[in-house]
């Protein structure tokens, strides 16, 4: 899914509350007029959901998991094509629904952007919703007379740059719907960000956003698209012309990254930003998406891969091996290239150094 | 022929040699600007037709010295000219290269200062190329039938030359007294140090001109991309050299077609680029073409390395959908 040439048409606020201290609901706030945002203000706007859900975001693809008429999903396939006055009366059953789904009081309070648009070069309708969370921060002041320069401190401020203040999902109308046979997943394409998500640990934590709210669930893909991308790394890190040294710590990075980060996505980009420098991590994402993942980040399923990441393997021409748990490996085993005796040509013959830190308890 | 038929016959014709003058010049004018130039940047002075007065034709046929006409009118060959004054020494080849190869006229090279140089090698003074063109056949422009025998002269010369010749023309040639010979030395002195500075010009625009994105005429073809696609005529500024030079290393033979591959895939681009022409920036240069394709294949270095503010590459982020700040 790739967040192209989209526009946004309606856009409406209400307000959510956080639990009261019995935990009692607190009702929504509800707006009844659409926000009017001035050129500047709405490019803004717009550039928030774009670094929320666009190319090289942390967003990730979700599937639609609750058809039931009164879930989110089923609101939104109503909702989109609404007339704008029923639109503003039935948007605000994104924030009632957001409201049942925060079920306890550590899930703090926030607005609810509901917006609609059209996305991608049939111009295809999408829904829009963020929920941002309100903060406090200061205000630049420059006094006239002095030009001394104070702050004002400003109790409530959102959707500042940087996505980890603010949730957003985004329902894309699938180009050429499919079938009613798959249900709402055949005719809508989901895009969730949130921070939390990608967070350590941070699955649980995000789901009452991801599921309870919006109906989501991971795709059946994840455990796929999670080996094409090791795939792909691995094949990326092989034809790097870098020393083996170099191509060794790669390896370990991957599997690292994979198995011991408990994260539940797996972003490219960042993964590309650690390791890689500028060009090369464009060369990466290059290579991806040649190779088919998906433009933007996606959940974590190590399932296609365990035995994979379990173990690392070294292998020589001559039929020598090192073969070692990745973990151990990583600390224990080292490897250098080093010049060895002079070939036929006069030139060295590439030879390899293994260090093991441990010493030899069986062999055969 | 006396001077009273000599004026009379050159009144009766000065039409003939001015419809031949406008067409040499018209000519010269439509090749330069088909091979790529804009005229108002070519020419350092804008190029006219000019035809010699009665009284310098007259003084130039029977008073001048050491000028000895056996049939003084015909052999007057610069009663019509045309002069050409261009930055370059290169400029100068590229006209030459179109008079040679042209069908319209057959051409006489009278002097060419690289020529010049080799027979007199020790010698500094005047320098321009003059050829006589002559028409082919009989033919008729404007209304006026031009015989093939009419000459035009064209001089061509740079711009350091021509203020030799404007210098040495009327303030030597017309000089009411003899000239002392400090004064000639002077004159040749500022010759050899014009024709040492059109040699450091011709480096200098060399080297600027050195790189992958004149070699691949990357700028032409963006160009005419974006005509195509949007049918508006870019309007190119300073600022696409910058990010030309800033993504030099991306610069190379197939970037046009990865680029029109690229808006083929992206054709929705079309219609971002005309409905924001009018807000102006990036969007009226061809460059933009570039940027985008940069954006999707090469976010990184392009953030890491772009030379503007970033909010110059949000609005085109939008378009694209592409993540700056995840």
């Amino acid at each position: 899914m790739q967040l192209i040439n989209f526009s946004v048409d309606r856009i409406i606020i209400h307000q959510v509350f956080q639990r009261g201290p019995e935990g009692e609901k607190i009702k929504p706030l509800q707006s009844h007029d659409f926000t009017r945002f001035d050129n500047t203000a709405m490019d803004a706007f717009k550039s928030r959901v774009r670094d929320a859900l666009g190319d090289g975001s942390k967003a990730v693809q979700m599937e639609i998991v609750d058809e039931d008429k009164n879930g989110m999903p089923a609101i939104v396939n109503e909702i989109v094509g609404k007339d704008d006055a029923d639109f503003v009366v039935s948007s605000y059953d994104v924030a009632k629904k957001l409201t049942d789904a925060q079920k306890t009081r550590g899930i703090p309070g926030g607005i609810v952007v509901v917006f609609t648009g059209t996305h991608g070069a049939h111009k295809h309708k999408f829904l829009g919703v963020i929920k941002a969370e309100i903060y406090s921060a200061y205000e630049k002041l420059i006094d006239k007379k002095t030009n001394e320069i104070s702050l004002k401190y400003v109790e409530e401020v959102l959707l500042t740059p940087g996505t980890k203040l603010y949730k957003t999902a985004g329902f894309f109308e699938r180009v050429g719907s499919l079938s009613d046979s798959d249900g709402l997943n055949s005719k809508w394409s989901v895009l969730i960000s949130d921070n939390q998500i990608s967070q350590t640990d941070g699955k649980a934590a995000a789901m009452y956003f991801y599921s309870d709210f919006l109906g989501c669930g991971y795709p059946e893909t994840s455990a796929r698209t999670t080996k094409k991308f090791y795939d792909a790394a691995s094949a990326f890190i092989k034809q790097m012309n870098v020393s083996a040294e170099k191509k060794i710590d790669l390896y370990n990075a991957l599997t690292t990254y994979l198995k011991v980060n408990t994260s539940s996505v797996v972003s490219p980009q960042e993964f590309g930003s650690s390791y890689f420098d500028v060009d090369t991590q464009d060369e990466f994402i290059a290579h991806l998406s040649e190779k088919g993942l998906p433009p933007t980040s996606f959940t974590k399923d190590n399932a296609h891969i365990a035995s994979k990441l379990k173990v690392r393997k070294v292998q020589f021409s001559k039929n020598v091996k090192i073969i070692a748990p990745s973990d151990v490996f990583k600390d224990l085993v080292s490897i250098e290239t080093i010049e060895g005796d002079l070939d036929e040509s006069g030139a060295p013959k590439v030879w390899t150094r293994i260090l093991v830190k441990d010493l030899v308890v069986n062999q055969e | 022929m006396n001077e009273v038929d000599f004026k009379e016959k050159w009144d009766l014709e000065k039409p003939i040699y001015k419809a031949w003058g406008d067409f040499v010049l018209e000519n010269i004018e439509n090749g330069i600007r088909d091979s790529g130039e804009s005229l108002d940047v070519f020419f350092k002075i804008p190029p006219s037709v000019r035809l010699k007065s009665n009284e310098s034709l007259v003084d130039k046929a029977f008073y001048r010295p050491g000028k000895n006409y056996s049939d003084p009118y015909n052999d007057i060959e610069d009663k019509v000219g045309v002069r050409f004054v261009v930055l370059l020494l290169e400029n100068i080849d590229k006209i030459c290269k179109y008079i040679e190869g042209s069908a319209n006229w057959s051409f006489d090279k009278c002097k060419h200062f690289n020529l010049d140089r080799e027979r007199e090698p020790l010698l500094f003074t005047y320098q321009s190329v003059h050829y006589i063109l002559r028409p082919v056949d009989t033919f008729n422009y404007g209304g006026v039938e031009v015989l093939p025998n009419t000459p035009c002269e064209v001089q061509v010369r740079t711009l350091l030359q021509h203020a030799h010749a404007e210098l040495t023309h009327d303030a030597i040639y017309k000089s009411k007294k003899a000239v002392l010979p400090a004064v000639h030395r002077t004159v040749a002195k500022s010759m050899a140090l014009i024709e040492t500075t059109d040699d450091f010009f011709t480096d200098v625009t060399k080297k600027l001109n050195e790189g992958p994105v004149e070699q691949f005429s990357v700028q032409r073809s963006l160009d005419e991309i974006y005509m195509s696609l949007t049918q508006i005529e870019p309007l190119n500024q300073k600022s696409s050299l910058a990010i030309f030079d800033c993504f030099e290393k991306f610069v190379t033979e197939d970037l046009p077609n990865d680029i029109e591959d690229f808006m083929s895939e992206n054709s929705f681009l079309v219609d971002s680029i005309k409905s924001n022409f009018d807000s102006g920036g990036l969007y009226r240069q061809s460059v933009v073409l570039f940027v985008y394709y940069l954006l999707r294949k090469r976010k990184q270095r392009l953030m890491a390395d772009w030379p503007f503010s970033m909010e110059k590459l949000e609005p085109l982020a939008n378009d694209l959908g592409v993540s700056l700040y995840s």
